[in-house]
């Protein structure tokens, strides 16, 4: 007579804030793990392409391949994604796809040309610089497509902060960095000292802190009621044990204490670990700040606070 | 033109025929509702008021749903300014409901039968299965009824006629009227949406 | 302009495409309705705009009737238990039967009982579908039973509502005018807030009137329906209504003298002298009450006085007796009724008592007139209200009485603007001049109602005598419904009574008694003892457990009724407007073998051989007439009988045929019907002087019967008594429970509607257990917590807390008739609060006068621990 799902959303229904299951639940799940899939394929990407690690920007495509994959299923009706083409002029899901599109069919034109693949379209071709481009301008639009997505979403006031996309940005620049880091650790390659790559993810890191802060406590202090209640529910709710001990703890303590190298000397396990851990933490940032959004609550303009 | 609804809250007492008679009237699915009534207690005890307010889609002239949309699945009808989707072309993302600062907006995924196991009703094979599954749904005026000649269900049904309805463009129609007139608001003014549903104040 | 234009009707579409007009029977309310047919299925319900009933608008039931009629798990076949045995939650073991099968042995077994004695069968029917009873009024009588009761013994309708409104305003209840009021005062009651009677109509009406500008003022333990709409909420401990109504009083009468003076001489008995005795001083040569003539300063009979020269107040001399106006002893009596007594009692405090009072007095305008349709009229625009909510105590009458007194004071009693009894008068059908009534003068002069919905009008009523009818109603004269059906007393006084006969056969159409009443493990007591049940539903509910045979029933969209609104004084709209006559008839097929009740039971008439006897019946229920009357034994289908109640009525030319066609004809109503008081010479008791004779003469017969009648509730004079909840004074037992009408809900079995249980599980009040904030938060209890509640008794029910503002600090209210438990009802079961469990139905519960329940318990609360 009943299903649990259905019970929710009545539950849900009743209550003043409800929160958002939409793309956090079931099928929706895989909207985080998409978003967090690309933001990370897209940074590692750019990094890569940018540090000349090959086999990092193989990784982030598979990653990317990955999240595209989970951007699909998130799908109710996966059989009509081409429709999400049309609409590239107002809506940023539109754009992302066409990003994420771009970055597809540019990755694999540069793959094609590179001798690790026997270059089936040549070296150097002017194909291959086109496909560089093109997996370039569909990793930035993806790393930027996410943040404006939930900016947009005018139901969930907590995510309507401009900083979002911000923050997007600046969490897909540190995944990448970590895939970069995890890469070149993986591969047993030394992290040479003139990369900078530990400073400039301490650096990012540093922003992303920032943002945080920022974040927090612009929603705190907007007075609005419902961005309140997903903070609330981010920093000492539902959330929180996601927050502290994935977005937190493994994101930023962990790597921040080892790049140091206090606890242990800078070697190429300990590196795997700083860009994991990052990764993870990327992973509950998203996780978290998305299953923090709540409704905004319909009432009466002068019963809003 | 421009259709839209003007709810008197003064008139409702939250019966419930809207809710009711556009499910009646759509067969929408178990957990979809285009047009619902919510209750908001205000004040302390003893001097306590009760608000019944129905709401629905806000049909608004900048609506979010509509520019989040990626398929072009939810769009505004340019000759009379409502908002609605088509549901051939939703891909059944429900980025629009999170865009929706109203939550007007269901997604349609749970059972397509009221009795859960026991199948459709007969009512429901004919009415509830017209709707695709999977896709987002929501309230259009009453679309197939306009075309008939004939008000919103809910508007037409409303016990006490606290739903009126008609031409927002024009400054003598019943809504431009009672809108001056009685000091019509909307709902979440400051999201920018310019609602096409106003109310009168209780 | 480019407005919408209001909704065509297509009256007959192209094949398989029709709109067929009926009339809705989710509730009593019976608005007119229109069903959308294509291709055999029903797929929509709208109300019928050519009808005054509801004027083609629906609540939110109405809209949802396909779902009831449409559920799986309706009954569709005829059914027999095969375990013997009977109790809660017993699987009767259920098999399927031939409706022969099942027609033979029911016909059989009254066939048995008819030649033992006839009363041994009782009958009770749902109210939800109370228009449709007809049929049973033919049948009833038919086979010889006066056992006939709606929704079981001790149902908590209206009895004092419907008396007291019979007695002062000849009509079925009570609403304000709303065309004209301009001050309503409501004690409690939702009319025109989506229930009751006139459900739709009213709704319409009052919002019309709150836009207008009419004040509102609800007293109420709860700011729900009627209070949410409301100017002003005045929130009163649960059941002490009484107390404020006759502070008012008292404070019109003795603070302010505001007081209709040429109403109360014309229209009460308030001019009538009292003797010492406490009865009226009679005329020695015609036996009628007397009144003092201040022209002539002799007594004359009332029916010879000029009203305007009868006193009202002073002490005469009469027949060799001392005698005073019984208005001056009434004003004295309510001397005592001071606001700051009243403030005790009620928790209102004493200057709001008096700012209402003097509000209520100013806007009744007494003196002034108004011209309506050229007509001049008395104008009041105030009234005081009330319904079934404050009459559900134990000082159920006074309650009822108390109130309607306000209107009485300041002659507020249908005239323009006032307090009305809906449709008391109707001239009748234009062209026929059939089915009209007149509320007229009756004994002592006072007023008779033109029509009533039971067997006995509400004055005058019979001598009690030792009772043959099992609710005792022929002892207890003022009852309508009765108890003692199913109370824990009832054996035992039917042993010390004599009563001549047990019930043994119980026919039951659609009521759910097991939920219905009281604690269900009396009713099941009382179930059990009976020999056989047969039972027309439409689902298995939790009153099927003790049930032989199961009928399936057609439900409202399969049956035929002539009378869906009939008499107007039931569920027709008030106030000026139209008089709209429609029918009832089937707009789909049965999905399974579900026949028409009223053709299942002329089937057993004529199986169980008294058929012409039922044919009679027929014929006085409907008053048939030449052609029209049903001839000796011969069987009729109800749609023959019903087309000839049509063609009785309307001529020929009108019958069934006419009315499937048209479904509903409307005409104007006139000022004289809608404002009729001006036009009668019957008067009104503020008086009740017949009472504490009436009180003795059951008590000489019931006392020795260990039933002892307390006089006071026998008084002529209204008066505030407390409920047995007052009087509980154990520890932590500090809430009032009471319950209220959801307009969701219909009784009990509109749970089981899909569509109403899913927006009752969204509403913050449905299925919860409203307590005030601060009571709440000071037991420790938050928003949502699963609470007990249990009586001084240890009855106990469970359910969740909603914590609100709006309601009484001391009080707790809950959604009636929701926790079903059967499993025939799978969306019904487990929702909400089964409230009837906490309740006794004992005398100490029952007002003594007319037997209604008290509904209000004391009880003790605490939060059950989940895991």
């Amino acid at each position: 007579m009943t299903s649990a799902r259905y019970d929710q959303l009545i539950n849900d229904l009743k209550s003043e804030y409800r929160p958002q299951r939409e793309w956090a639940e079931g099928r929706g799940a895989f909207l985080i793990y998409g978003h967090f899939l690309v933001g990370v394929a897209a940074g590692g990407w750019l990094l890569s392409r940018y540090f000349g690690s090959f086999d990092g920007m193989v990784l982030s495509y598979l990653l990317a391949c990955l999240g595209g994959l989970a951007h699909l299923v998130n799908l109710a009706r996966p059989e009509r994604a081409l429709n999400m083409m049309l609409r590239y002029k107002t809506s940023w899901v539109s754009r992302g796809f066409w990003g994420l599109t771009f970055f597809m069919i540019g990755g694999l034109l540069y793959f094609l040309s590179r001798s690790e693949f026997g270059a089936p379209l040549g070296e150097g071709s002017r194909i291959s610089a086109a496909g560089d481009i093109l997996a370039i301008i569909g990793s930035l639009t993806m790393m930027c497509y996410m943040g404006f997505v939930y900016t947009a979403s005018k139901g969930i006031p907590f995510w309507n902060s401009t900083l979002h996309p911000v923050l997007y940005i600046a969490y897909a620049i540190r995944g990448g960095i970590a895939v970069l880091v995890l890469t070149l650790a993986l591969r047993g390659q030394e992290l040479g000292g003139e990369s900078g790559l530990l400073e400039l993810w301490i650096g990012v890191t540093a922003v992303v802190i920032v943002l945080w802060v920022l974040e927090i406590q612009g929603a705190v202090s907007s007075g609005d009621e419902t961005a309140k209640r997903s903070i609330n529910d981010l920093l000492a709710g539902r959330l929180a044990v996601y927050f502290y001990g994935g977005t937190l703890l493994i994101g930023l303590v962990v790597p921040l204490v080892l790049t140091t190298g206090t606890i242990a000397p800078l070697s190429a396990s300990i590196l795997a670990v700083i860009g994991l851990a990052s990764i993870i933490g990327d992973f509950f940032m998203k996780y978290s700040s998305i299953k923090a959004g709540v409704y905004l609550p319909v009432r009466l303009p002068h019963l809003h606070r | 033109m421009k259709w839209g609804m003007v709810i008197d809250l003064k008139r409702c007492v939250g019966c419930y025929g809207c809710q009711l008679s556009c499910k009646a009237e759509h067969g929408t699915p178990r957990g979809v509702f285009f047009a619902r009534v919510l209750k908001q207690e205000e004040g302390q005890y003893p001097t306590v008021s009760q608000t019944f307010l129905p709401v629905l889609c806000n049909h608004c002239e900048d609506p979010p749903c509509v520019d989040a949309c990626p398929t072009g699945a939810s769009f505004v009808w340019e000759d009379d300014g409502t908002v609605d989707i088509d549901h051939d072309l939703c891909v059944g993302c429900r980025t629009c409901m999170l865009a929706c600062p109203y939550s007007n907006r269901y997604f349609n995924d749970n059972e397509q039968a009221y009795y859960g196991d026991q199948g459709q009703t007969p009512y429901e094979a004919a009415r509830t299965s017209q709707h695709q599954e999977g896709v987002v749904m929501k309230c259009n005026f009453c679309r197939d009824r306009r075309q008939e000649g004939k008000e919103p269900a809910c508007v037409a049904n409303c016990p006490t006629v606290a739903r009126h309805f008609g031409d927002l463009d024009d400054p003598t129609s019943n809504v431009s009227r009672l809108i001056k007139e009685r000091a019509g608001f909307v709902l979440h003014p400051d999201k920018g949406t310019k609602p096409n549903v106003y109310y009168l104040p209780a | 302009m480019n407005e919408i234009k209001p909704p065509r009707i297509v009256e007959r579409a192209p094949e398989g495409d029709e709109w067929i007009p009926s009339t809705c029977n989710l509730c009593y309310g019976t608005c007119s309705i229109l069903v959308h047919k294509v291709d055999g299925v029903a797929v929509k319900i709208e109300g019928n705009p050519k009808s005054t009933v509801g004027k083609g608008r629906l609540c939110g039931k109405g809209v949802s009737g396909l779902m009831t009629h449409y559920d799986p798990n309706r009954v569709r076949v005829p059914m027999r238990r095969t375990n013997p045995e009977k109790g809660i939650g017993i699987d009767p073991g259920w098999e399927e039967i031939s409706w022969d099968e099942a027609l033979d042995e029911i016909a059989g077994r009254l066939k048995k009982i008819r030649a033992e004695d006839p009363r041994k069968l009782s009958i009770q029917r749902t109210t939800t579908v109370y228009t449709m009873g007809l049929p049973w009024a033919a049948f009833a009588p038919g086979f010889g039973t006066t056992n006939v009761s709606e929704g079981g013994g001790g149902l908590h309708c209206g009895n004092s509502a419907h008396q007291v409104s019979g007695l002062l305003h000849a009509s079925w209840g009570v609403l304000p005018d709303f065309q004209y009021c301009n001050y309503a005062l409501y004690f409690g009651a939702s009319k025109g807030h989506a229930a009751g009677h006139n459900s739709n109509s009213n709704m319409g009406q009052a919002a019309d009137a709150r836009e207008r500008g009419m004040k509102m003022v609800v007293i109420d333990p709860m700011c729900n329906f009627a209070a949410a709409k409301a100017n002003e909420w005045v929130p009163i401990r649960v059941g002490t209504d009484a107390a404020l109504a006759l502070a008012m009083c008292n404070v019109l009468a003795n603070e302010l003298g505001t007081l209709d003076i040429p109403y109360l001489k014309a229209k009460t008995n308030g001019p009538y002298l009292i003797g010492p005795d406490g009865t009226y001083v009679r005329d020695i040569e015609t036996n009628e009450p007397l009144v003092w003539d201040t022209k002539d300063s002799i007594a004359k009979p009332h029916n010879v006085a000029d009203s305007e020269d009868m006193a009202l107040e002073g002490e005469f001399e009469v027949n060799g007796v001392t005698c005073q106006p019984s208005f001056i002893l009434l004003k004295e009596h309510l001397k005592k009724y001071t606001p700051e007594y009243a403030e005790e009692i009620t928790t209102v405090p004493a200057e709001n008592i008096r700012r209402l009072t003097a509000e209520f007095a100013k806007e009744a305008r007494i003196g002034s007139t108004i011209v309506i349709d050229g007509v001049t009229l008395p104008y009041r625009p105030a009234a005081a209200i009330a319904f079934r909510g404050l009459q559900g105590h134990r000082n159920a009458t006074f309650n009822f009485l108390a109130v309607l007194l306000l209107n009485q004071l300041v002659g507020a009693a249908d005239v323009v603007g006032s307090c009305h009894g809906f449709n008391s008068a109707f001239d009748g059908i234009p062209e026929t001049g059939r089915m009209g009534y007149q509320p007229k003068a009756g004994p002592d002069g006072l007023m008779e109602v033109g029509t009533w919905m039971a067997y006995d009008p509400p004055y005058p009523r019979p001598e009690p005598k030792k009772p043959e009818e099992m609710g005792l109603q022929d002892l207890f004269v003022m009852g309508m419904t009765s108890p003692f059906f199913n109370s824990k007393e009832g054996e035992e006084l039917w042993e010390k009574l004599d009563m001549p006969y047990r019930p043994e056969m119980l026919i039951n159409y659609g009521a759910n008694i097991m939920m219905s009443i009281a604690n269900k493990d009396l009713i099941a007591e009382s179930l059990k003892k009976l020999d056989f049940i047969a039972s027309f539903d439409l689902f298995m509910n939790e009153t099927s457990d003790f049930v032989d045979i199961i009928l399936p029933d057609r439900g409202y969209l399969g049956c035929y009724n002539t009378r869906p609104n009939s008499p107007y004084i039931f569920s027709h709209p008030a106030g000026m407007g139209d008089w709209s006559w429609a029918i009832q008839q089937p707009v789909v097929e049965p999905e399974g073998k579900e026949r028409i009740f009223a053709d299942v039971l002329i089937d057993l008439a004529e199986r169980a051989d008294f058929l012409s006897d039922m044919n009679a019946a027929f014929n006085a229920v409907f008053d048939l007439r030449g052609e029209n009357r049903l001839q000796g034994d011969k069987k009729y289908s109800y749609e023959e009988i019903c087309d000839a109640d049509l063609k009785n009525n309307f001529g020929d030319e009108r019958g069934l045929e006419f009315f499937k066609k048209e479904g509903v004809i409307s005409w104007p109503k006139t000022p004289e019907e809608v404002y009729w008081r001006p036009f009668t010479d019957a008067r009104v008791p503020i008086y009740w002087e017949w009472m504490p004779e009436l009180g003795k003469k059951i008590q000489a017969i019931s006392g020795p019967a260990g039933l002892d009648v307390p006089m006071e509730y026998y008084s002529a004079l209204v008066d505030y008594l407390p409920c047995a909840s007052h009087e509980c004074d154990h520890d932590n037992f500090d809430f009032y429970t009471f319950y209220y009408r959801d307009t969701l809900h219909t009784n009990s079995f509109t749970m089981e509607n899909a569509w109403l249980d899913e927006a009752a599980q969204l509403d913050p009040y449905s299925y919860n257990i409203a307590m005030n904030t601060q009571s709440g938060l000071k037991r420790g209890l938050e928003d949502g917590d699963l609470i007990q509640l249990e009586t001084a008794k240890g009855r106990k029910v469970k359910g969740r807390v909603h914590l609100t503002q709006a309601i009484h600090p001391e009080g707790l209210g809950i959604a009636a008739l929701c926790g079903h438990w059967a499993k025939g009802m799978p969306v019904a079961e487990g929702k909400g609060i089964f409230y009837n469990e906490l309740l006794e139905l004992d005398w100490e519960n029952v007002n003594p006068v007319n037997l209604t329940l008290d509904l209000c318990s004391k009880v003790k609360v605490s939060r059950v621990e989940e895991n």
